[in-house]
């Protein structure tokens, strides 16, 4: 673990053979099929103006290191190992503080002061404004929020199996508070005391993701306190990026010696997604049957577990006449990607119109993703069918 | 260079043109990286043969220097564009044009990325055997134009020979299209396997007709440890000796085990110095038959292991790590330049045994991978840390163990091709005359000199690399 430092990645980023792997995956290229929009350009571009400052950071680099969707498949794919996506985020941090990001003060304006994702809307509203996106293209916020229903400890029926935390993303608190009621429910009727705190904030994930790293770790601190504090066996989110967020660069926020990455260490050992920490527990009660068929979008963010991806269809499995149509590419990005899709709006419509040709070319009742921006970003287009987390089929067996 | 973007606008979108370095970047080499690059001139992104000739056309009216690229994963430099000027980005030149399964052909587009192209033919049941291990990433155009191999080599030859035609814009900017979609042609000279291996220096490749094959119904993957790197050669050419004919016999050493093991559960043991990957497909009988027979030479030959690997998921994961080998090798060196010498197959333990020689003679450490069925082997430099020191050590290595392939009666190339990442050993395989033949043919080809300069041979001099 190293801090989100430039300086650190001085080594690391010479191990980019370009062997090119990377064009494989990477959504901006793909959409793009040029080399400039690829990891592999832009570690030389880093390499060249924020590390050695051989070349000015110009507009052209910034617009190229924008471009990035943090998406992480680059990384994922890197057999060189080389954390990608972290040397983008710092190569952005470092670019703040040159004073280059009229956003990332906006950022540290509101985000940082509210619960984050109120602030991203925020700026969803200003941006929207300003390229005239109809309102209807940023996610609408639920009538009541999940932290306004629901809060404390719910206690199941019967024996306690497991004591859990639930950490409510920004998605699932504003826009679809219907996830976390299924996560309630599922969780309570297989045994599991779930306890919601108060006082979550975001997890911090889209402040990192625009350089603010203030911020970040701000949120980080919020949120580790409060968890660290709790007598539970396990941290459930049912978002894939703030599970990223606690799994992956919660500790690369603080500096190694800093105090608070003991809490860090702790809290993390204990995050898991929903589906994914149903599975590994085993289900203790069978679900009921359902004629649905279903088909996974799984979500970039899923290398923090090595068992994320194959979670809800194990999971989803043990429902009786529940059938998954996989997609050919499963793993291929919507374009969503956080807040991405507010302020690149063409790039990112580009590569969702490029993901949905195969969702609509597969027929399924049911399209399901554990990350809150695909479900909505999909959903926008997909709208002959239900978009959905995973989580809420399963609550559908069991009758909630 | 003054107006080029301007000129080029006349003929294609501003999506289409690069030219600033901070998006060139990338463009300055292929995967050789440490190598002699440049960032060019500008980037060109053609969407169609007209706009290729068009370029070309320009191009050859001005004298400017063209070379194209495909995803530029290549290993000898090929398309680094050394004298700057226009690199010609084939990329999205994407479309699969035709599959036809009446007649076993192909015709795609020269920017199509040979796995999504496998893949597609894989759901109707066809099969498309070529397979250098950068599937994910490659372009047909680049593979036709490198002749490029994998480890089915051994069964199924390498991608020259499922190309019966292609369309070319030639260095003036007309458009020929050498052979067709027959599958054998006797016409005057064979244009379209010249061009095949061509690395870029005759013409632009636009598309291609390709040769498929029905999908083998069946597979085995079968995996050997052995007690020694010369015991694993040794194995490999008793098994061709026998008339075995295995898809992919890949040979490992126990570094590169170390490094893969993250992928297999179990992991391999790594007691043994030599390992084998092999693969047979055909029918069920056919599998059977070939696993056994191969297994029955490995066990006579005391090789340490003989593992079958039944479960097809798990026999994959033995084989993306193999295709990953070479970057991963990044994550504990700080370079490794891959050599790519094919011998005679009964040559091989020979090979293994000079490579050993002079990896111990020169101080330097030597890994060893390659497509063995087909006697190809691509001994790598590796580098734990690159100084003038080491580089001075690694080029004395790297010309003895040239030396070596060529005694054996090998070659200095058996699929990457020569870029320039290999022009200096060229008079070494070939000999003048047929430099100066090749450089006559380049002339009737190229009489300007603009089409991928400075590859293959050595400039007058000029080092290149
Ligand atoms: C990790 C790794 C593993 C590899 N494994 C293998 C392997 O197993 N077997 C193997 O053979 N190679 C292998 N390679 C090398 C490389 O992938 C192949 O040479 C491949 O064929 C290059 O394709 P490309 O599209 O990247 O071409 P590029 O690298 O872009 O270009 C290669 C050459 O072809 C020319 N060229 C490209 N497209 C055209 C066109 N349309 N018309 C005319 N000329 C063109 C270029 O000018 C250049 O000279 C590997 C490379 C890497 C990085």
């Amino acid at each position: 673990m190293a801090m989100l430092r430039l300086e650190d990645y001085e080594k690391i980023i010479e191990k980019c053979s370009q062997c090119s792997y990377c064009q494989s995956t990477c959504p901006s290229y793909i959409n793009e099929l040029s080399e400039s929009f690829v990891a592999k350009n832009r570690l030389l571009l880093i390499k060249e103006t924020l590390m050695h400052e051989r070349m000015p950071y110009s507009s052209k680099a910034k617009e190229i290191l924008d471009n990035c969707l943090l998406c992480t498949n680059c990384t994922q794919t890197c057999c060189s190992k080389i954390p990608i996506d972290d040397i983008i985020i710092s190569a952005r941090i470092k670019a703040g503080q040159k004073g280059a990001g009229g956003i990332k003060q906006f950022v540290m304006g509101k985000m940082l002061t509210q619960r984050g994702l109120t602030g991203v809307l925020g700026k969803a509203g200003s941006v929207a404004q300003k390229l005239g996106i109809a309102a209807k293209e940023i996610p609408q916020l639920a009538s009541r929020p999940f932290d306004k229903m629901y809060s404390g400890t719910y206690t199941p029926e019967g024996e306690v199996k497991k004591r859990v935390a639930y950490f409510v993303g920004c998605g699932t608190n504003f826009i679809f508070p219907d996830t976390g009621e299924a996560v309630v429910k599922v969780l309570n009727h297989n045994g599991m005391e779930v306890v919601i705190p108060q006082g979550q904030v975001c997890c911090g994930i889209p402040a990192l993701g625009e350089g603010d790293l203030e911020g970040a770790r701000n949120m980080v601190e919020t949120n580790i306190n409060l968890l660290a504090g709790l007598d539970v066996d396990a941290i459930v989110t049912d978002c894939t990026s703030c599970g990223m967020m606690f799994k992956e660069k919660a500790a690369k926020c603080l500096p190694d010696d800093d105090p608070l990455q003991e809490k860090i260490t702790a809290v993390t050992s204990k995050i898991w997604e929903v589906t994914d920490f149903l599975q590994n527990q085993g289900l203790n009660m069978p679900p009921g049957q359902l004629d649905i068929t279903w088909s996974y979008h799984v979500p970039c963010h899923r290398g923090w577990s090595p068992t994320v991806k194959d979670a809800p269809r194990q999971l989803l499995s043990q429902i009786p006449n529940a059938q998954l149509k996989e997609f050919d590419n499963p793993e291929q990005c919507c374009g969503g990607a956080g807040t991405f899709f507010m302020e690149h709006r063409d790039v990112a419509e580009q590569i969702r119109s490029n993901r949905l040709e195969e969702i609509q070319n597969t027929k399924s009742d049911v399209v399901l993703t554990q990350c809150p921006v695909c479900r909505f970003y999909i959903g926008f287009k997909v709208t002959d069918r239900e978009v959905t987390h995973p989580i809420k089929i399963l609550a559908r067996a069991y009758g909630f | 260079m003054q107006g080029l973007v301007k000129d080029l606008s006349a003929f294609l979108g501003p999506s289409q043109i690069l030219s600033l370095p901070e998006e060139m970047l990338a463009y300055a080499n292929d995967a050789t990286h440490y190598f002699k690059s440049r960032i060019p001139d500008a980037v060109v992104l053609p969407h169609t043969t007209e706009e290729v000739s068009k370029v070309m056309k320009y191009a050859f009216a001005k004298e400017i220097p063209v070379t194209p690229r495909g995803a530029g994963s290549g290993l000898a430099g090929g398309c680094t564009p050394v004298h700057g000027g226009i690199v010609m980005d084939l990329k999205r030149l994407n479309k699969i044009l035709e599959i036809d399964k009446s007649n076993m052909t192909a015709i795609v587009e020269a920017g199509v990325v040979l796995k999504r192209f496998q893949d597609i033919l894989e759901k109707r049941q066809l099969f498309y055997p070529p397979d250098p291990q950068s599937a994910s990433v490659c372009t047909i155009g680049g593979n036709v134009a490198t002749r490029a191999g994998g480890p089915r080599g051994v069964k199924y030859g390498t991608t020259g020979n499922y190309v019966t035609g292609m369309e070319v814009v030639l260095p003036d900017g007309s458009v020929i299209t050498p052979g067709g979609k027959f599958v054998k042609q006797s016409v005057g000279y064979d244009i379209t396997h010249l061009m095949t291996g061509s690395e870029g220096t005759l013409g632009v490749i636009t598309a291609v007709n390709l040769r498929i094959l029905p999908l083998p119904e069946a597979n085995r993957t079968v995996v050997v440890v052995c007690e020694t790197l010369e015991q694993a050669a040794e194995i490999v050419a008793e098994i061709i000796a026998r008339g075995a004919v295995p898809a992919m016999i890949e040979f490992l050493i126990k570094l590169a085990i170390t490094i893969m093991n993250q992928y297999f559960f179990p992991p391999l043991p790594t007691d043994g110095e030599g390992y084998l990957f092999m693969y047979f497909d055909g029918t069920e009988a056919q599998v059977e038959y070939e696993a056994k027979l191969v297994s029955d030479i490995c066990h006579d030959m005391k090789a340490k292991e003989v593992r079958l690997i039944e479960d097809q998921k798990v026999a994959e994961t033995y084989w993306i790590a193999r295709a990953n080998v070479y970057p991963l090798i990044q994550t504990i060196f700080e370079r490794g330049n891959a050599e790519d010498i094919t011998v005679p197959r009964n040559k091989l333990p020979d090979l293994v045994r000079a490579v050993q020689a002079i990896a111990a003679a020169e101080g330097v450490m030597i890994g060893l991978a390659g497509h063995a069925g087909d006697g190809n082997m691509h001994p790598s430099i590796l580098f734990p840390q690159v100084t003038s020191e080491a580089e001075a050590k690694a080029k004395i290595a790297i010309d003895k163990l040239i030396r070596a392939g060529l005694d054996l009666g090998g070659t200095i190339s058996g699929e990457h091709g020569i870029g320039i990442h290999k022009a200096e050993y060229l008079s070494w395989e070939l000999g003048q005359t047929q430099i100066e033949l090749m450089k006559r043919i380049k002339y009737a080809f190229d009489p300007k000199g603009i089409m991928n300069p400075g590859k293959i041979w050595m400039e007058d001099g000029d080092g290149n690399a």
